[in-house]
């Protein structure tokens, strides 16, 4: 048995069994963010600001659907309240409704059918509430912990890293994207991962993820350097250290990007705005 | 109405509207550390976007929307956020070149950490926060407004009651020796040879035509005919049946003055007037561009109701429809639904509308702005293939 073979975390119903018990608020267009956030601020739920979800067409309506829907569904999410402004491409309640085909514990909250911004935000804690009571932290241990690598940094010893993490029970996903740490992040979000160690481009700083932890590992570039208290984890750290940390964030110690809120969602897009 | 237009006037000749300290990060990671600073320093604005410093062929869109939003004339002071990368130097220099002479660049490695970073913010923002206060408002000629034209969610009265009374105003501003322009380019389709008739001469008539035409071309390249995708899900459910429909109703905000040039997305208009600004119909993206193209105020017509608002121009937010003001009345400003309902004229709500936008240029809040509503988004081309 691994460190990293029982692990305490939450049971989430089809989502699975996450680390964290993030409740979600979810704007389903960007005229909605605002508003997402501040009702966010009220329940200490993630959210994040996002470009997307009007004035999309072609290919990027479904994509950005499906992208809402996996944020959705991932693991680390007990509750969802999606809040729509009414009139934009992807329809709240429409999207509601997949949602919560698949995980019941999903509202939907609508700014144009609410009295406006602060009916909304009334009208959404206090679904938002409701939906902690009906679906509450419910204690569930993970057998395998899903590990995401963001490579965006060649790093010699990564193998060496992995193999020591799956002997101590973790699976291991690697990011098929290089080109940037937030893109990493998204397609690994989609993969279902627990946690992301990422390892950021010399030229970029640590960074996070709204719905999962990172443990960002410094380099030896003069930004890494410079910045190095954003960093949970060096290059030099030992096979063990490493474990180590991963078990501790996993059973609920904050990551620095968890900490200090860091770490923006970029949606895959293809097709301009219209 | 009040008795002077008042603003700011900028080392460049410009005039701001508003004195904001504006905190501007520069890679999405930075983004938390610039609402943190702007939540703990009263008074200062920021956004946040999802640019992580990408090469790739959008990135001179990117560098020329950030340094036109940096320089926007309404910004007192402006706190850059960076990696001290090459392409943020260039977005800095750039603002510079447009006019941005009060600046602080904190980078990331200089403070250490982005705890570092939010701290030093703070700091730096502090003295600039007093200044910005202490500044009194100068009387300000007619030529420093700069009004963008907007419309968004729009429905079956669009075209009839909002759009024609902001046209009336815009007219009136036009006359008097502002600037107006009107964006939007996906919601001309179909009404460009109207707005070509109304150029100053046939050289500009030809460029709207020309700027539509590249427009739909790049959409067509996507094997995409924006014919059938507009009007939105939202406009059919407000009532709104074609394209042409939603074109010829949004093509009102402009009034009837003739168009005396048209502009790239973010471009900075060098005389008053009215123009067209090729940007898409993305409300937010719009606002970006006319951020970055020096618009100082912007009104926002709308039949579905929205909260927008931006972070650093005041966006007045008018009704099509009574029914929808009286139901979400912390977001929109003004009514127009009462030409509808026949209780005002045309002219009656274009002169209200006029007023309002006195009264908020010489700073009156507007709903957007007291509700803290600073979207944002970079318009990106995806590498469509702009074809001329």
């Amino acid at each position: 048995m691994g460190l990293l073979n029982n692990i305490a975390g939450y049971s989430h119903g089809n989502r699975g069994v996450g680390i964290r018990d993030h409740q979600l608020i979810l704007p389903s267009v960007i005229c909605s963010t605002h508003v997402a956030r501040r009702i966010a601020k009220e329940l200490s739920a993630v959210t994040f600001a996002h470009q997307h979800g009007c004035g999309i067409i072609g290919e990027d309506v479904a994509g950005i659907d499906d992208f809402f829907a996996e944020l959705a569904d991932h693991l680390n999410i007990s509750s969802v309240l999606i809040v729509s402004l009414g009139c934009e491409t992807i329809q709240g309640q429409e999207l509601g409704a997949r949602l919560v085909a698949r995980n019941a514990s999903t509202r939907y909250q609508i700014i144009q059918e609410s009295g406006g911004v602060e009916g909304t935000i009334t009208s959404g804690v206090a679904s938002a509430r409701k939906l902690s009571q009906d679906f509450p932290k419910t204690s569930a241990s993970i057998d395998s912990l899903r590990i995401g690598f963001d490579n965006s940094r060649n790093f010699d010893e990564a193998n060496n890293w992995i193999e020591a993490l799956e002997r101590d029970g973790a699976e291991i996903i690697k990011s098929e994207n290089h080109r940037s740490s937030t893109e990493s992040f998204a397609e690994l979000m989609t993969k279902k991962v627990h946690l992301v160690i990422s390892f950021p481009d010399d030229l970029q700083p640590a960074s996070g993820f709204p719905l999962f932890p990172v443990l960002n590992v410094q380099g030896n570039s003069s930004l890494h350097n410079a910045i190095s208290k954003d960093f949970d984890l060096h290059e030099n750290s030992s096979t063990r250290a490493v474990i180590e940390m991963v078990g501790s964030i996993a059973n609920g110690a904050l990551t620095i990007a968890e900490a200090t809120n860091s770490g923006e969602i970029r949606a895959p897009r293809i097709v301009r705005s219209v | 109405m009040v008795a002077e237009l008042t603003g700011y006037l900028r080392a460049n000749g410009e005039w701001g509207l508003r004195n904001h300290v504006f905190i501007m990060p520069l890679h999405s990671v930075l983004c938390s550390a610039g609402r943190k600073i702007a939540e703990e320093a009263e008074g200062a604005v920021s956004i946040s976007h999802d640019w992580s410093g990408e090469v790739d062929s959008d990135l001179e869109r990117i560098i020329l929307t950030l340094s036109g939003f940096a320089s926007n004339p309404n910004n007192f002071a402006v706190i850059f956020l960076t990696l001290a990368s090459e392409n943020e130097n260039r977005i800095i220099k750039l603002a510079q070149d447009l006019g941005l002479n009060n600046f602080t660049e904190i980078s990331l490695a200089d403070a250490g950490s982005i705890q570092g970073l939010i701290d030093l913010g703070i700091q730096v923002a502090a003295p600039y926060l007093i200044a910005a206060t202490q500044e009194k408002r100068s009387p300000a000629p007619w030529s420093a407004i700069k009004l963008g034209l907007e419309c968004g969610g729009s429905d079956a009265l669009s075209g009839i009651t909002a759009n024609p009374a902001l046209g009336v105003a815009s007219d009136r501003l036009v006359r008097l020796g502002s600037t107006s322009v009107l964006g939007e380019t996906t919601e001309i389709l179909g009404a460009e040879h109207l707005l070509a008739a109304r150029a100053i001469d046939p050289n500009v008539g030809k460029k709207i035509v020309e700027m539509v035409a590249r427009y739909e071309a790049s959409i067509n390249y996507e094997g995409i005919d924006i014919r059938g995708a507009q009007p939105s899900r939202g406009n059919i459910e407000g009532g709104l049946s074609t394209l042409e429909e939603k074109s010829l109703g949004a093509a009102k905000k402009a009034g009837n003055e003739k168009f005396i040039g048209v502009l790239e997305f973010g471009e900075v208009p060098t005389n008053a007037g009215l123009y067209f600004m090729d940007t898409p119909g993305h409300d937010i993206e719009q606002l970006a561009g006319f951020g970055a193209g020096h618009i100082n105020i912007v009104v926002f017509t709308t039949g579905r109701g929205t909260p927008t608002g931006s972070a650093i121009m005041p966006t007045i937010k008018v009704s099509t429809n009574t029914p929808m003001f009286e139901a979400i009345p912390d977001l929109i400003d003004l009514n127009a639904g009462s030409i509808a309902d026949g209780t005002e004229t045309l002219e009656e709500v274009g002169t209200r509308i006029f007023d309002e936008i006195l009264r908020v240029a010489c700073g009156e809040l507007t709903k957007a702005e007291r509700g803290g509503h600073h979207e944002f988004s970079l318009s990106r081309m995806y590498q469509t293939v702009v074809r001329g």
